[in-house]
């Protein structure tokens, strides 16, 4: 019903076979643990101008990286300090509009979601994402408080990656029936037979997969 | 002055009225009549799935690449073949096309080299069953065969 | 302890859907009533929730192209466009300028059949039946042309990673010619039937109130955020696929009521002719398809990239993993980040209004659940 998937057949890729390495944020960490073969990364440089110096000063080592991708710029912080500056970018840099919270699930790293909000600037035109890694099992504080948006971004984050939010008002599933178990968007959550206990006890039938 | 006019005469009423008669005339016929009138449907309309072969011998066109299957982002298409030894080629065995996952996408046809899978302007595809809807070689080739009514 | 009287009297909670012909799909709004008054609202949705970016993973780049379609149905071609607009450009290719033309035409087709399957049910919610078999013969000629472009009327699958698959067949420029000559006649005759009738006007004037602060707070884009006076189109403030090279207006009103969001959609759906009729006289001859393979394997990295559809700001978010298949896809669905402030706009108001205001807002379920 809700996880309406291929019935039978091949499956192009099990989500378990896309373990390639994650793309991330350049950092000189990172790649000190890599394997021979260092994985590709993004091709990103470095991200000047003012609004990039302001964060740094303003927010120290707590930035990793203000880089910009395809002309796409972006600032990777540590978690504590994603909703900070995600404050002080809307007071004091006009990034008054949050355009979407969203994740991205690297099963293989220790911190194991990259956590995104994007950002947006009605004055000056620009986008920006704010990106931060997160642990699993780590509570994020929500932005609730600064963007009434993120409300229900936040709750689908949680619905499909299992990432709660501190302080969200109202922290429950969004998509998903409440009495779902496991969370659709993880790596290690796959697509075959993932209903056939909800079926069997909600509707009273066998699923149909 | 003026708003009360309107509203003692019910001009906006009538305006609106107006519009609604204007629209009464015959030539305005949108409805179709189906079955008994068959719509037109476009040249290049995503219907039903059509195995494409020869018109003098009946001989398929297809070549037995798998090309479609791959291409398939539901996998709906199992295509069988068998090595024939004394061509050295691919020979189709069996084609299995499930139009109850289909989403008329046209990927497969794009994907075909040999223009032999092709998406039709039939588009009655109902059946009775679930097995129905998984057509085989010999439908696909036949094509589905609707009962034409009349008035 | 005050002494009960007949006139104290509890809240009520009240199902309204999820099946309800004013929800437009399967919302499912739980409305908390004082009498008329309602107190609150809590959406329950998630009942056509198909697990869209969970397919994304699992399928090639191109494979993926379809499924987009079937999101938001009534808009499939801004979809479509976003989502190669999106892969292209984590490609780093753009399509050549015949397909940006023919693309931006399309779309803005797309874009007046939603304005009108949009019209016709908001208006038949409130009452007017006449305006929606009106709009669906309108909506019906838009169809037609998709149908004749590429062999599909509802859920497309018009556009390809760079560029188009189909080329324009004979006589397009014609059959858009005459739309656009047909349509605007048509666009004064719903305003007829409508902008000064007075039942209209009192269902709708000063009916769920959002502002352009609110707005902004909440994430809510497209019509609505103009209707509250932000001239804010992304097809001006971020031009894509060659938006820059045509000459329109973004209707703004400042009232950010239920009237102004019609107001400003029906002078929407002139612009976009408006578009239609420049781009129809400068289709440039050429390739229609980009330097692009039959199998794409975008380079390790991300983008966002989002497009004016016609109910906002309709995002992409792709993570590429440097394999033929995304690594991750996440859809910024407009109708879901603007039926989030559906609480806002009827808290304190009647519940007859619940209608008008979910009807206003535009939302297609397909999308708001994915």
């Amino acid at each position: 019903m809700a996880d309406e998937q291929k019935p039978e057949g091949p499956v192009p890729s099990a989500p378990e076979g896309q373990g390639t390495p994650p793309a991330a944020p350049p950092k000189p960490a990172a790649a000190a643990h890599a394997p021979p073969k260092p994985p590709p990364e993004m091709a990103a440089t470095a991200w000047e101008g003012d609004l990039p110096n302001q964060i740094r000063e303003r927010f120290g080592d707590q930035v990793s990286a203000c880089s910009t991708y395809l002309g796409q710029n972006f600032v990777a912080v540590k978690a504590d300090a994603a909703v900070p500056l995600i404050e002080f970018l809307k007071l004091e840099a006009d990034f008054d509009y949050l355009v979407d919270v969203t994740a991205v699930d690297y099963p293989k790293r220790a911190e194991r979601f990259d956590l995104f909000y994007l950002l947006y600037s009605f004055a000056r035109n620009e986008r920006l994402r704010v990106k931060t890694m997160i642990a699993d099992g780590a509570k994020p504080a929500t932005a609730v408080s600064v963007h009434a948006g993120a409300n229900w971004l936040e709750r689908e984050v949680f619905d499909m990656f299992g990432i709660q939010f501190e302080g969200h008002p109202d922290m429950r599933r969004i998509l998903m029936p409440e009495e779902w178990e496991g969370f659709p968007l993880r790596k290690d959550y796959g697509i075959l037979k993932q209903d056939d206990r909800w079926v069997r006890e909600n509707l009273g039938i066998e699923s149909g997969q | 002055m003026g708003k009360l006019f309107r509203t003692v005469f019910l001009v906006d009423l009538l305006q609106g009225l107006w519009v609604t008669f204007r629209n009464q005339n015959p030539k305005f016929i949108y409805t179709e009549q189906y079955p008994a009138e068959r719509p037109k449907v476009a040249e290049r309309y995503r219907g039903a799935p059509r195995l494409n072969i020869k018109p003098d011998n009946g001989e398929t066109l297809c070549i037995a690449c798998n090309l479609c299957a791959l291409a398939c982002p539901e996998t709906l298409i199992v295509v069988g073949s068998e090595r024939n030894e004394a061509t050295r080629r691919k020979e189709l065995t069996e084609f299995t096309y499930d139009t109850s996952r289909c989403m008329f996408c046209g990927l497969c046809e794009d994907a075909c080299p040999v223009d032999a899978l092709e998406l039709t302007q039939d588009f009655e595809m109902a059946s009775y069953t679930r097995e129905g809807a998984i057509w085989d070689r010999q439908m696909l080739e036949e094509g589905p065969k609707p009962t034409q009514y009349r008035n | 302890m005050a002494e009960t009287t007949f006139l104290d009297s509890t809240e009520l909670v009240l199902n309204m859907g999820p099946q309800h012909p004013s929800t437009h799909g399967v919302l499912r709004v739980i409305l908390k009533l004082d009498g008329e008054k309602v107190n609150g609202t809590e959406c329950v949705i998630g009942y056509l929730h198909r697990g869209v970016e969970k397919i994304g993973e699992n399928r090639t780049y191109q494979q993926f192209a379809p499924y987009v379609d079937r999101m938001d149905y009534v808009a499939a071609v801004s979809n479509g466009l976003g989502y190669c607009l999106a892969v292209e450009k984590l490609l780093n290719v753009e399509a050549p300028p015949r397909a940006q033309v023919a693309r931006v035409i399309l779309t803005e087709l797309n874009r007046i059949a939603s304005h009108l399957l949009w019209l016709g049910t908001h208006a038949l919610d409130i009452g007017a039946i006449t305006p929606v078999f009106y709009c669906f013969r309108e909506r019906e000629e838009v169809l037609k042309i998709f149908e004749n472009y590429c062999g599909a009327r509802l859920t497309t699958h018009a556009f390809r990673i760079g560029g188009l698959l189909y080329e324009l067949y004979d006589g397009f420029e014609q059959e858009v010619k005459t739309f656009c000559d047909m349509f605007i006649p048509k666009v004064d005759e719903y305003e007829e039937l409508l902008t000064n009738n007075r039942i209209w006007v009192n269902r709708l004037k000063g009916v769920g109130l959002l502002s352009a602060e609110e707005c902004k707070e909440y994430g809510v884009t497209g019509p609505v955020l103009r209707a509250a006076g932000v001239k804010w189109d992304l097809r001006k403030a971020q031009p894509y696929s060659g938006y820059e090279q045509y000459d329109f207006e973004i209707p703004t009103r400042t009232n950010g009521d239920t009237y102004d969001r019609y107001m400003v959609r029906m002078e929407e759906m002139r612009q976009s002719i408006r578009i239609i009729r420049q781009a129809v006289d400068k289709i440039p001859t050429g390739p229609i398809m980009g330097k692009v393979g039959k199998v794409v394997k975008p380079p390790v990295g991300e983008a966002y990239v989002s497009i004016e559809a016609p109910k906002g700001e309709l995002g992409y978010f792709i993570v590429s993993d440097n394999s033929t298949q995304p690594y991750r896809v996440r859809v910024r669905p407009p109708s879901f980040v603007n039926l989030q402030a559906l609480d806002r706009m009827v808290r304190g108001g009647l519940v007859a209004d619940v209608v008008a205001i979910i009807g206003t807002l535009d939302i297609v379920l397909g999308e708001v659940d994915r």
